[in-house]
C-alpha cells in the first residue's frame, strides 16, 4: 500500500543571480517501511523531506507532477488543510536539538503544547501523555526532563525529547532528518531502535534522512542515493554493498574500516554527468 | 613526548564538583600517533584541554618532551604544541580573514616572512591562495578545517592535538580531512594525541588507543588488537560492536 507518492519533485530556489535548483526531479513513493535517502551535504535530501510537508520558505519553491499523502494532493492542500496534515498525520524530527527546542520553555511545556491547543485537553492528562511519551523514548527520568530546560539536557536526550514530541499525535509518516548525527555511538544505536520499534509496531512510514551510508543500510528496507538534487541510484538496503553506481560506491569506499589497510582513503569522484 | 601521570581534573560550580578525569595515565612516544575514545562526556577532550592548560587539573602531571609545563602555559608551549577543534563553524574567528587568521601566530612569536609562510600553509593544506583574502562564511566545512589546520601548524609545532577532527564533515570530506593529517604527520614527523567517538576513525589514524568511560581510563590496546576484536574489557567489546563500521557486516 503506498502511504506517500511523489514524482518529479523540484524546489527551485530565485536568487539575484538566476534560479537555483536544489531538487532535480526527484520521485519516489513509500508505503509504510522505512526508506533511508542518503546523500553529502548540499545534495537535496534534508530539501525533499521538508518539501513533503510544504516547509520550504520563500525564495524557494516546489513544483512537481504529483505529490499525494494518503490519497490527499499535497500540491492542491490550502495551507490550513497542510497544518492539519503536519502533526497529527505526518511530522519531522529536525536535525539538531539545539536549534530546534524552544530555548526558553520548559521541555513539558512543549510537549504538551499540541496536546492542549490540538486536542484540548486539560493540563493533567496532557501531562500525562508526555510523560508516557518521554517513556517510550526510554528517558529514565521523565519527570525531570519535562521540568528541565533544553540547555540542561545533553544532546542525545535532547534527540530523544525531540522523537517523542514528533511521536505524541501518532502520525502515520515520520521524517528523520539526520536523527542521530549529533550521537554517541552507543546513544545512536539507542535512538535507532526506538525508531525500529515504533515503525514496526505502529507500521509507520519513515523517510531516514543520513549522510551515513553504513547506518542507512543497517536501518532501512531501501535507500535512495541523491547526488546534487537527484536521485542516482535506488537499491535495497540489502544490496548496498553490491552498488552498481560509481557515487554510491565512492561514498561506501571513502569511509575508514576497523583493521582496513592503512593507506589513504579513496576520495570521492564527482562526475558532472551523474548529475544530468 | 607526551608523558600524563595520573591526570585529575575537577570543575567546580555552585559549590558541586564534577570529576571530569579520574586518575588517567598515558605515554605518547615522539612521532607516535594515539588515540582516545569513548562516549561524549567520557572526559576524553577534556586531556586535550587539560595539556592545553584550559582545564582545571587538580590532581597529576603533565610532561611534554620531559619537562613538566608551566602555567599559564607561554610562548614555548604555542610554538611546540598545537590544537585543532572539533568544530570548524566555531573555531574560527568569524569576522577575520584566512590571512589574518594564519598570521596572527607569526605576529605573536614575532616571526617575519609572514607572507611567504601563509602563502605556503594555505598550499600544505591544499587551499587555493584566492582563499587568502576570503572569511570564514565563504568556506564550506572542509575548507574551514583545512584552515584551522594550517593555523595549528604555523608556528611548526611537533605535537598536534586532534579534538574530533572530522566529526563535523560529511564522510567524503572526512577522507580528505585523515588524508591530509597523515600525509602532514608522516612530511613533518609530527606526533597526534587524537580523540574521536568513531573506533574506524581512530583505528584508522592511530597507532595506540585508549577507551575511556566516565573519565577514567577503561583499556589501552595496540592497533592489531583492535582489528582481531581481541579487547579485554566489556565496555570496550560494546564501543566496538556498536561501532556503525560493523554494521556494513550485520
Amino acid at each position: 500500500m503506498t502511504l506517500l507518492s511523489v514524482q518529479n519533485l523540484k524546489v527551485t530556489f530565485d536568487t539575484e543571480s538566476g534560479p537555483v535548483e536544489a531538487v532535480r526531479g526527484v520521485s519516489f513513493s513509500l508505503g509504510r517501511e522505512r526508506l533511508g535517502i542518503v546523500g553529502e551535504s548540499g545534495s537535496g535530501k534534508t530539501m525533499t523531506g521538508r518539501s513533503v510537508l510544504r516547509l520550504i520558505r520563500p525564495p524557494g519553491r516546489i513544483s512537481a507532477d504529483a505529490m499525494t499523502f494518503d490519497g490527499i494532493d499535497l500540491l492542491s492542500a490550502t495551507e490550513r488543510d497542510m497544518r492539519a496534515l503536519r502533526g497529527p498525520r505526518m511530522a519531522m524530527v529536525m536535525q539538531d536539538p539545539k536549534y530546534s527546542l524552544n530555548p526558553v520553555l520548559r521541555i513539558g511545556a512543549q510537549l504538551t503544547e499540541g496536546l492542549r491547543q490540538r486536542d484540548g485537553m486539560n493540563a493533567g492528562a496532557a501531562h500525562a501523555k508526555a510523560v508516557e511519551a518521554l517513556e517510550a523514548v526510554q528517558i529514565r527520568d521523565p519527570e525531570r526532563v519535562m521540568l528541565a530546560y533544553p540547555h540542561e539536557l545533553s544532546g542525545g536526550m535532547g534527540q530523544r525529547v525531540m522523537i517523542a514530541m514528533m511521536l505524541i499525535p501518532n502520525p502515520d509518516l515520520l521524517i528523520a532528518d539526520e536523527p542521530t548525527s549529533a550521537l554517541d555511538v552507543t546513544v545512536q544505536a539507542e535512538v535507532l531502535s526506538i525508531l525500529d520499534g515504533l515503525v514496526r509496531d505502529r507500521g509507520m512510514g519513515l523517510i531516514f534522512i543520513s549522510h551515513d551510508l553504513r547506518l542507512v543500510a543497517r536501518f532501512c528496507d531501501r535507500v535512495l542515493v541523491m547526488y546534487k538534487g537527484r536521485v542516482v541510484e535506488e537499491l535495497a538496503a540489502r544490496d548496498l554493498l553490491r552498488a552498481q553506481h560509481p557515487y554510491t560506491q565512492g561514498l561506501l569506499n571513502c569511509l575508514p574500516r576497523i583493521g582496513g589497510a592503512r593507506g589513504p582513503l579513496p576520495g570521492l569522484d564527482r562526475d558532472a554527468e551523474w548529475a544530468r | 613526548m607526551i608523558e600524563i601521570e595520573n591526570l585529575s581534573v575537577t570543575y567546580t560550580a555552585k559549590g558541586r564538583s564534577v570529576r571530569a578525569v579520574e586518575g588517567v595515565s598515558l605515554r605518547v612516544a615522539a612521532r607516535e600517533s594515539y588515540g582516545l575514545v569513548g562516549e561524549s562526556g567520557s572526559g576524553k577532550s577534556t586531556i586535550l584541554r587539560a595539556i592545553c592548560g584550559l582545564a582545571p587539573v587538580s590532581g597529576g602531571r603533565i610532561r611534554i618532551g620531559g619537562a613538566p609545563l608551566a602555567t599559564p602555559r607561554g610562548a614555548a608551549f604555542a610554538a611546540q604544541v598545537q590544537m585543532v577543534f572539533q568544530d570548524p563553524y566555531a573555531s574560527l574567528h568569524p569576522r577575520h580573514t584566512i590571512d589574518r587568521t594564519l598570521s596572527e601566530p607569526l605576529a605573536i612569536h614575532g616571526i617575519a616572512d609572514t607572507d611567504a609562510r601563509v602563502m605556503r600553509a594555505l598550499r600544505d593544506v591544499g587551499l587555493p591562495a584566492s582563499f587568502r583574502f576570503r572569511y570564514p562564511h565563504q568556506l564550506s566545512g572542509g575548507q574551514r578545517q583545512r584552515v584551522a589546520i594550517a593555523r595549528a601548524l604555523m608556528l611548526e609545532p611537533q605535537i598536534l592535538l586532534l579534538d574530533e577532527p572530522t566529526s563535523a564533515l560529511d564522510a567524503s570530506v572526512q577522507a580528505e580531512t585523515l588524508n591530509l593529517l597523515n600525509r602532514l604527520r608522516a612530511e613533518r614527523g609530527l606526533t597526534f594525541l587524537m580523540v574521536s567517538h568513531d573506533l574506524a576513525v581512530i583505528d584508522h589514524m592511530c597507532d595506540r588507543i585508549l577507551v575511556m568511560q566516565h573519565g577514567r581510563a577503561v583499556e589501552e590496546m595496540a592497533r592489531a588488537d583492535l582489528a582481531a576484536a581481541s579487547m579485554k574489557t566489556d565496555y570496550a567489546r560494546s564501543l566496538f560492536d556498536a561501532s556503525a563500521d560493523r554494521m556494513l557486516e550485520g
